[in-house]
């Protein structure tokens, strides 16, 4: 099912923590340990290396590509407690923007949907969630969420943009009133939903149990096609949750159990049309995870089905291949 | 947390080493740190503090405090302590006044203070004790200048001097030399480095404290070296070079192994190699850091191992071993790097703390030098002091702090970041790829870490060897690669493929929907495929299409003809009808179908009928996706499809009449084909002869409802509403707009205005996504919500330049108002170009798109004549 289209050399120097595509698909951002951040072209194929972010004083944990309506703009957060917002202007990048105002290591960056502005929203060891607006002229507004999670924060997720109501029912001229979500997952347990009040501060919506560990990753899944919600979680007990919301109100979240792993579940990704989720745990593996027509989730490409080359995961044989 | 803390106990040769995570306040900031040889117990020292403590199992217990007399001297204002490693009555400490403060235990007095000396100008920075000679001390101070002091005597012995041995300074012009030249000493023991902290060439050892309250001008026992440089050591002319010349420096560190060697750091960021018997000049140095090195300690095993850590936040290891100084090892703090100890018993790994920001302490393996293996997070100002309580147990650190307290870490008890850190990351890619790093196999560094250039077929990575015994054994990598997942589970091709090809407007509905059809079919997405075709039934009056067609596949003989778009549909949906299995067709059945195609519309040609037939279709009949809403259409039919609606009204887009069939006919070899394929004979027997229906297949109803009791489209607009849903739950929104648009009224008024908007708002951003702008525009253009439609009236700033004076035009029309002339010539055929004008940016000449392309053929040289070689990419 699966196969190697692109084995890319990254020469970090240490362990690689997260790799994101851009918008287009073409570029392939990496963060390593080595507290670099590089910027690959992947087109057809290709792996040259754009760029070799310095600026990071610790591991550099996660990286999220703004929308290019706003240029090419990269961010990422640090052990070294800091958010670097990273740009590209005639074909070099920089840093422009440096936000330091976490006290722990920065877990997880994510960037609001596009329809907000720029609004990045960072995950931090400290507990708090802080919230960078940009507002012109290389000015950056924070807004700070105290004790989001105890003992830390290690995941954000956006929810898209949803209007209440017709787009043409907005006030013309106005910037349509969004309603803005996103989640959190962290080292209580538990995945919390904030919402922007009306006066801009963010409040807890909702919270979400299920897990018995740390959570790991929170993917709010993108919504092409029904304004259903969907939120994927993963954690430290192995277990993936899908969990979702159909009411209009937002605030009925059902969980569903996608499957409990063996190992550590890392990282959950949608694919961007919402209806196929990758997952990647502590053996190195990734499964492909499919809803059916009956509502299950069902793993649509895993090593036991034999199918192909084991859904990139690394088997036994091929060690003993080395 | 502290509560949580466990205990340990470490067995140090039949003694152990007990206790837990603690803490203790103090009475004010602590400067430094030092531990008794016994490991029991530990000095304390700052501006204002000046006291030992006993650890105990549960808790530090104040023994003993050395700030006594009544006014506070500035003697005692402490930069640095250190507690004698032979002697645990013999501590030192250097004062903020440049004083260099001894001081002993076992007096029996109150004030245990011994010797002072008061050598230096400013600040001393730090003092340490030689190894294994009990009375010797070393001193390194702001004033840029070491000292070495014998306890037995009142001055200090020698002077080294930090100032650099410029490369401008004759070697006559030393400042101050030693008398007695340094040949003296045998030859074994000259070169540093060597074995030397070994007999026979190892001067004899002092005993212990014997001479410590004697007079000075006992020397029995005192080292031949010393003595050497004690008597007649006399300086030059001029005296010591004043303060503030040489650089200040930052820490000295007597060498653990080599008996004669010490290195001391400067603000300059260089690091010295003395010979302590020759203060002339140092054996070596070196710029080990950018900016001040603050610290440096000895590795207890390795000879000539140095760690340094500077303001530059690095801690480097180097081998001094070597000729030239080398760097083995470079770790990056996250702040400046203040103290580094190496922890005992364990090769790679060194705690550091820094000097401000940051209040933690870290532990490192040199090899992994991004992440610290381990962290202790307990003081809430800058740590200022560490020391491993034991030389040989690796688990007890104790750390003094600006905060005022005294601490006791746990090793077990730190936070390891390394654990916490997510080995993988993982992406999902816009066409469907995934992108996974994940960490590679240890073991690859054993063997020379040849990465494994893996095939498309099989990843490159390893499963993740952890041993449990070092759980932060050495250099860690990732791999990163790309996967690509084949078509049908997630791979997006068919999208861009589907997205340009499909025809959303300017034809009759049944040739966009028939257009489409085959587009989906072509592209293996035969559920895709059905609809379109049903959705052609639906809303299309297939009576005239049907008639005219007839007439002609049987004008001509052809029986295959016939069944028409019915027969094809038939053949189409036959599957959906609940078989659950592979449909195996015949040629004749592909047959039938391209001349359907081929007569309803002229979109094919004679080749893609060939093709067609020459191709074996079956394999892309995979009919397990059939979903939900065909069936219940199917199901419908037999139930609704009756003369219940006897007055049918043609829908507007009536099928165009067809002029003739391009294809001949199939020869008789296909109707042998089909006479072999059970499946489509009784249809087409049916459908030729339009006989009756037979009733196991419901669908054939259709054609016949259809001529004489057609139902209204309007009846299945809610099937038709729920199946788009349906489509855009699944993801594929492209399906449900593309059908959105192309019914246009037909099922807009079903479907609410905002799902609607979400659609296509939805796919716009998807074909952006993918470049497809011209799709992307078109369905913008042809979508019929308001908030959609006006997305292509955002503003759009074009910045162009007037090609004749080039300046830049005003936002008025296309003249210039300084040459007044039209800027939008072109350059060919000397007219005003409407529609698409092209131009080169490097000159701003241009023309039709046409006229220019036809110039490039033949000159790549601008055709207004500016001499420009035009670039059009």
């Amino acid at each position: 099912m699966v196969s190697v289209i692109n084995t890319v050399d990254t020469s970090h120097e240490d362990m690689i923590h997260d790799a994101q595509m851009d918008y287009y698909g073409t570029r392939l951002a990496t963060c390593s340990s080595d507290r670099s951040v590089k910027i690959f072209d992947v087109r057809n194929g290709g792996q040259i290396l754009i760029a070799d972010l310095r600026g990071h004083e610790g591991p550099v944990w996660q990286v999220a590509w703004a929308h290019p309506m706003y240029g090419n703009i990269l961010a990422s957060c640090s052990y070294d407690r800091k958010v670097i917002i990273w740009k590209e202007e005639n074909g070099t990048w920089e840093k422009t923007h440096e936000h330091t105002g976490h006290d722990s290591s920065v877990n997880s960056v994510c960037w609001a949907p596009h329809d907000y502005g720029l609004i990045l929203a960072c995950g931090s060891s400290d507990g708090a969630i802080s919230l960078l607006t940009y507002t012109g002229e290389g000015q950056w507004e924070v807004k700070k969420i105290s004790n989001a999670h105890a003992i830390g924060c290690n995941a954000v997720s956006w929810a898209p943009a949803v209007v209440p109501g017709s787009l043409i029912d907005q006030p013309s001229g106005q910037k349509p009133n969004y309603i803005k979500k996103f989640a959190s997952g962290g080292c209580d347990n538990l995945i919390k939903l904030w919402k922007e009040e009306e006066d801009g501060q963010w409040k807890e919506e909702q919270k979400l149990e299920a897990h018995s560990d740390w959570v790991r990753d929170v993917a709010w899944a993108p919504s092409i096609g029904l304004p259903t919600s969907t939120i994927a979680s993963c954690s430290q007990d192995g277990r993936v949750f899908i969990w979702t919301c159909d009411d209009t109100s937002g605030n009925t979240w059902s969980p569903k159990l996608l499957h409990k792993f063996s190992d550590v579940v890392w990282h959950v990704s949608w694919s961007i049309t919402a209806n196929i989720l990758a997952v990647s745990g502590g053996d190195n593996k990734v499964t492909l995870w499919k809803e059916s027509v009956d509502g299950q989730w069902v793993c649509i490409s895993d090593v036991n089905k034999g199918q192909g080359s084991v859904s990139a995961s690394i088997t036994e044989g091929q060690q003993n291949e080395q | 947390a502290m509560e949580k803390m466990s205990r340990v106990t470490t067995a140090l040769g039949g003694s152990a080493l007990t206790g837990r995570t603690m803490h203790c306040h103090l009475d004010a900031p602590a400067n430094a740190i030092s531990v008794c040889r016994d490991a029991a117990q530990v000095v304390v020292a700052g501006r204002s503090i000046f006291k030992i403590y006993a650890i105990e199992d549960e808790q530090f217990v104040e023994k003993l405090n050395l700030r006594v007399g009544r006014k506070p001297s500035l003697n005692l204002s402490c930069a640095d302590v250190v507690w004698h490693q032979m002697d645990e009555n013999l501590l030192a400490t250097a004062a903020t006044n440049g004083v260099v403060v001894t001081w002993n235990l076992g007096r029996p007095s109150r004030n245990k203070q011994d010797q002072l000396f008061t050598e230096h100008k400013r600040t001393v920075n730090k003092v340490c004790f030689h190894p294994t000679e009990a009375h010797v001390l070393l001193s390194g101070s702001q004033d840029g200048f070491m000292k070495c002091f014998d306890l037995r005597r009142k001055d200090s012995v020698s002077t080294f001097s930090g100032e650099a041995p410029e490369a401008g300074r004759a070697d006559g012009e030393v400042l101050w030399v030693c008398h007695r030249p340094p040949d003296v000493f045998p030859e074994s023991t000259k070169k540093v480095g060597l074995e030397v902290s070994t007999p026979p060439s190892r001067p004899p050892r002092l005993g212990r404290r014997q001479a410590c309250d004697s007079s000075p001008q006992s020397l029995q026992g005192l080292p031949p070296w010393l003595l050497s440089l004690l008597e007649p050591l006399t300086f030059s002319p001029h005296g010591p070079p004043p303060a503030g010349q040489s650089e200040s420096v930052r820490d000295v560190q007597f060498s653990i192994r080599d008996y004669f060697t010490f290195a001391s750091t400067f603000e300059n960021g260089n690091v010295q190699l003395w010979d302590i018997r020759r203060p002339d000049r140092c054996e070596r140095m070196f710029t080990a850091h950018n900016g001040p090195v603050f610290c440096c300690d000895w590795h207890p095993e390795d000879r000539g191992w140095l760690a340094t850590g500077g303001r530059d936040k690095m801690v480097k290891v180097w081998d001094m071993t070597t000729h030239r100084a080398k760097e083995v090892h470079c770790v990056q703090t996250i702040a400046s790097v203040a103290r580094v100890k190496w922890r005992p018993e364990c090769r790679h790994h060194l705690a550091t703390c820094s000097m401000m920001v940051d209040h933690n302490i870290y532990v490192w393996d040199v090899r992994r030098p991004f992440v610290p293996a381990a962290m202790f997070e307990e003081h809430r100002d800058v740590t200022t002091g560490i020391a491993w309580r034991h030389p040989h147990d690796p688990s007890f650190l104790l750390s003094g702090s600006k905060d005022s307290t005294l601490c006791q870490h746990l090793f077990r008890d730190a936070s390891q970041p390394v654990e916490r850190a997510n080995p993988e990351g993982l992406c999902y890619g816009l066409f469907g790829d995934l992108a996974f790093a994940a960490k590679e196999s240890l073991v690859a560094t054993e063997s020379g870490r040849k990465p494994y250039a893996g095939d498309r077929r099989h990843p490159i990575f390893f499963k993740r060897k952890l041993d449990p015994a070092e759980p932060f054994v050495g250099l860690a990598s990732s791999a990163l690669s790309v996967f690509e997942i084949e078509p049908g589970s997630g791979s997006m091709s068919w999208f861009v493929d589907t997205a340009e090809r499909y025809a959303l407007a300017g034809r009759p509905l049944a040739e966009l929907c028939d257009h489409n059809a085959k587009v989906a079919r072509e592209l293996g997405r035969n559920q895709v495929a059905q609809t379109w075709t049903m959705l052609r039934i639906i809303y299309c009056s297939p009576g005239l299409a049907s008639a005219t067609s007839l007439n002609h596949s049987v004008g001509k003989g052809s029986s295959c003809g016939v069944p028409l778009m019915n027969s094809f549909n038939l053949k189409d949906m036959a599957p959906g009808l609940g078989s659950e299995t592979r449909l195996d067709r015949s040629k004749g059945d592909t047959r039938s179908d391209t001349v359907l195609l081929d007569s309803s519309a002229t979109l094919i040609t004679n080749e893609d009928n060939e093709e067609t037939e020459g191709s074996d279709v079956p394999a892309d009949y995979l009919l397990g996706d059939v979903e939900g809403e065909e069936e219940e259409l199917y199901l419908l039919d037999p139930e609704h499809a009756h003369p219940e609606e006897p007055e049918y009204v043609l829908p507007q887009e009536a099928f165009p009449l067809r002029h003739e069939i391009v294809d001949t006919p199939p020869g008789p070899e296909h109707l042998q084909d089909k006479a072999d394929s059970p499946h489509v004979s009784g249809s087409e027997a049916d459908a030729a002869s339009l006989a009756p229906v037979d009733s196991s297949f419901s669908l054939i109803s259709i054609p016949h409802a259809l001529y004489d009791t057609r139902l209204p489209p309007d009846f299945f607009s809610a099937l038709v509403c729920d199946m788009l849903r349906f489509y855009a739950e699944q993801g594929d929104v492209q399906m449900a707009v593309s059908v959105l648009i192309v019914l246009g009224e037909r099922v807009r008024k079903d479907i609410d205005e905002q799902t609607q908007e979400h659609w296509y708002a939805s796919y716009i951003d998807l074909l952006q996504r993918f470049c497809l702008w011209n799709v992307s525009n078109q369905v913008v253009k042809l979508s019929t919500s308001r908030a959609i439609s006006c997305l292509n009236q955002a503003s759009t700033t074009l910045h162009v330049n007037c090609s004749h004076c080039k300046r830049p035009m005003s936002s008025r029309g296309w003249v210039c108002d300084r040459c007044h002339r039209c800027a939008s010539m072109c350059a060919v055929c000397h007219h005003v170009v409407k529609g698409l004008f092209v131009w080169c940016q490097g000159c701003s000449h241009g023309g039709h798109l046409q006229h220019i392309m036809k110039w490039l053929e033949g000159s790549s040289h601008c055709p207004a004549g500016c001499g420009h070689l035009c670039e059009y990419s």
